[in-house]
């Protein structure tokens, strides 16, 4: 998994920084309870040392865990605001305007992702964006809860019904990323991927160009069978 | 049976039983009894839950598997996750809390009996109505039935509702234990059995039985509420007309929360009293122990948010969830460092229950280190709902519930039984569920992390070979670790009658359940003594010794002296 926005950059920065920290607890208990297992089995024949604690060495553990705690807070307060910060369209995006993001409208449902772009263009499971381009998903659901993961563009977040969530990225390399549904919403779940294509603005556009053609085309086509007295 | 008398000197020994053995537990209300049907129900419920994970990992061995269907599969799920939490882990740590707990404070039963009779007996009803739903319609709603989807609108059947009222039976049976074990804690402990004297499985029995009437009714209430929307038109969790799905991962996030501290909390408590015993040592600061796991109850509970970083809630609950949940490094972080400083300068023997102590020990630092990861917001929103989360919670949970479970059941058996389970079956069994725990749950961390296989899926996609390798060796894994769990249930049966005779004092312990008979009497003791220290039983040990010898020097000193 590579991350190829700059919120999932600085997750991915996190992600090395709780893996220390995590593996640094690990091994401090351990190494401590193995040490202790080995170095005082009853085998040596000593007698134990009836010692029950000490005020100083609490206080100085404690101290020196509630350090590590805030020191891990803190990191982890930097990283999540830089992961939240909404990038700025790059020079090779596509310019809809100076600041505003491009917002495309994503709705869970059983068991596909729509995605509605701002020229009334749709399409379902393939989200399509153009590169270098701050994007804002306007996240919905239509029914039951649904999370939405693309875990190389943006950290997931939940469609729930009646709320609206919000997911930001701006993919820096054109390609196919790909990712799952991540709440269990019912039988099909398992199955519920999704895709994003991200390409070029001027490709952009000619893929909102044919969808709306082809969508107009298609309603068309059935505008004109019910006026012919046809089921479609 | 139930308050203390102040004149127990009268004693009846062997006096032959009225009834058959199995009318006389279906008709106890006796704390003993009790707990070792709790004790009991609960393995029961651990070996179906086990066949339930293997039949889950067996779809998962595969990439695009056809094992299971997609329903059976959430089918499987929903009824694991109710099985391993109701029906398992919080009966478990109950029993041994509700066997132990009397004793050890030095009291001749409960204080209100009944409730814990009915509060057993609504956990069976609890379990007996969660499978008989397996005859017809289990839930498909998974672990945690998320609303909407546990809604009647997409899950018409009655397996929800089953759900519900098989979790809400027992939830209730619960929280009317817990109140029998807060009063008879407060009430009925022995003269002298200040709370600064109590032992620490007793603390961790008071704190956790306060724990569960607060999280317990939280969930009873939320239990309620579904079943309202699900067969009386409720609005609760409907989000367009005025209720939210939110409030229901809220109130429920308390719940689960609040009882993977409590399963914590149960595990820390009992080895903590493995601990000093069979190192031969005081507990090292057991003031701060005990003020640890208090704090573990209160911050652990508060960051129930922690589990909705990518629900639409503002990022200010996003960081009180994650403070709370980093300050929980000062508390487990004392409580660890507590353990290894009082095996220093020990003679450590290292029998079953250390051993299983050991393992617990590893396996929740592990879980924890994991969950802290999962703590960290934007590190959530990358690493939760992924393999990681199921990897992380199991090996906190399995490390709290099966290690230090088994290290309390190994600890307690010979007072229940008066045998000790097979050492060399347990230490098999204790290597084999080690090696399966690291096995199964490393190769999942690693698909969540590296490759985002996400949770609760029936199936994943191939492609990756990573992702294949680690989804095999996770069900290989799985298999070892049911192989170790089964030893030692085989063990226990295997020991109720054949184990070798225990003793009343099997281990040398401090606390007074070691005072008691093995098992005890129906009255627990017949003599109360006076509790003068922490550590009671080594008082009277010592008085013992010390007139024994005083015993032997008369005899000498009434010779004749010319």
């Amino acid at each position: 998994m590579t991350p190829h926005s700059p919120g999932t950059d600085q997750i991915d920065t996190l992600l090395w920084i709780g893996f220390v920290a995590a593996a640094i607890l690990v091994v401090a208990v351990v190494v401590g309870l193995l040490y202790v297992l080995r170095r005082y089995s009853a085998e040596r024949g000593a007698e134990p040392r009836q010692v029950t604690g000490g005020r100083r060495i609490q206080l100085r553990v404690g101290a020196a865990l509630g350090a590590f705690a805030a020191v891990i807070l803190v990191l982890s307060i930097v990283y999540t605001d830089k992961a939240r910060e909404t990038p700025l369209t790059g020079p090779a995006g596509l310019q809809v305007s100076h600041s505003e993001p491009l917002k495309i409208q994503t709705t869970g449902q059983q068991w596909l992702w729509r995605y509605d772009y701002p020229n009334a263009a749709f399409s379902y499971y393939k989200l399509v964006v153009p590169v270098d381009t701050t994007v804002e998903l306007e996240l919905v659901s239509t029914d039951v809860v649904h999370t939405w993961d693309v875990p190389d563009l943006a950290g997931k977040r939940d469609a729930v019904p009646g709320k609206t969530n919000h997911v930001i990225f701006r993919a820096d390399e054109e390609g196919t990323y790909f990712g799952q549904a991540a709440t269990l919403s019912g039988q099909a779940y398992g199955a519920m991927r999704t895709e994003v294509e991200v390409v070029s603005p001027a490709k952009y556009e000619a893929f909102i160009k044919t969808q709306k053609r082809d969508i107009q085309a298609a309603q068309d086509r059935v505008v004109g069978l019910i006026e012919n007295g046809e089921t479609p | 049976m139930s308050a203390p008398r102040r004149n127990p000197e009268l004693v009846v020994d062997g006096f032959p039983p009225r009834r058959a053995r199995w009318v006389e537990i279906a008709t106890s209300a006796d704390h003993k009894d009790l707990g070792r049907v709790l004790i009991t129900g609960a393995l029961g419920f651990l070996f179906i839950a086990v066949v339930e994970l293997l039949l889950m990992r067996l779809q998962l061995a595969i990439p695009e598997n056809t094992f299971l269907n997609p329903v059976t599969f959430n089918r499987m799920l929903s009824l694991y996750g109710a099985t391993a939490i109701f029906f398992f882990a919080v009966p478990f740590a109950l029993g041994f809390f509700y066997y132990v707990a009397p004793l050890q404070i030095g009291a001749r039963g409960t204080a209100l009996p009944r409730l814990g009779q009915i509060g057993t007996w609504l956990f069976i009803a609890g379990a007996t109505v969660l499978y008989a739903g397996f005859l017809f319609t289990p839930s498909e709603a998974g672990v945690n039935p998320l609303s909407p989807l546990s809604g009647i609108a997409f899950l018409p059947n009655n397996g929800v509702d089953a759900w519900a009222a098989a979790t809400g039976l027992a939830t209730l049976g619960f929280v009317l234990i817990a109140i029998d074990l807060v009063v008879t804690l407060r009430r009925l402990r022995a003269p002298g059995m200040a709370w600064r004297r109590l032992p620490v499985f007793s603390w961790a029995a008071a704190i956790g039985s306060w724990l569960l009437i607060v999280i317990g009714s939280v969930m009873l209430a939320a239990i309620t509420m579904l079943l309202i929307d699900r067969n009386f038109d409720g609005i609760f969790f409907a989000g367009d007309a005025g209720g939210s799905p939110l409030l229901w991962q809220h109130l429920s996030w308390i719940f689960y929360t609040g009882t993977y501290m409590l399963i914590l909390i149960f595990a820390l408590g009992a080895i903590a009293e493995i601990v000093p015993a069979l190192a031969r040592k005081p507990l090292f600061n057991r003031g701060a122990v005990i003020g640890s796991l208090v704090a573990i109850a209160v911050i652990g509970t508060l960051a129930w948010m922690q589990n909705m970083y990518t629900a639409p809630i503002g990022i200010g609950w996003m960081y009180f969830a994650m403070i709370m949940s980093l300050a929980l490094i000062v508390p487990f972080g004392l409580v660890f460092f507590n353990l290894i400083a009082t095996l220093s300068g020990g003679t450590v023997k290292m029998r079953a229950p250390l051993l299983f102590s050991a393992g617990a020990i590893v396996a929740i630092a592990i879980g924890l280190a994991t969950e802290m990861n999962h703590s960290m917001v934007a590190l959530g929103w990358r690493l939760q709902h992924t393999t990681d989360s199921t990897a992380a919670t199991h090996f906190a949970l399995v490390g709290g519930a099966v290690f230090g479970g088994f290290a309390a059941l190994h600890w307690w058996f010979p007072k229940m039984t008066g045998r000790t389970m097979g050492e060399t079956l347990a230490r098999l069994s204790f290597w084999t569920m080690l090696l399966g725990t690291l096995v199964a749950f490393v190769p999942l961390m690693l698909a969540g992390t590296n490759d985002g296989q996400v949770v609760d899926a029936y199936k994943f996609f191939g492609g990756s070979s990573d992702l294949d390798a680690y989804n095999l060796i996770a069900t290989i894994g799985a298999f070892i670790l049911a192989a170790g769990v089964l030893m030692t249930l085989v063990n226990a049966i295997l020991s109720r009658e054949g184990g070798a005779p225990a003793g009343h004092d099997a281990w040398g312990g401090d606390s007074l359940e070691w005072f008691a008979l093995s098992p005890p009497e129906p009255h627990n003791f017949d003599l109360l003594p006076d509790v003068r220290s922490a550590r009671p039983m080594r008082d009277i040990r010592e008085a013992i010794a010390h007139r024994s010898a005083r015993a032997e020097q008369p005899a000498r000193e009434s010779q004749p002296v010319a």
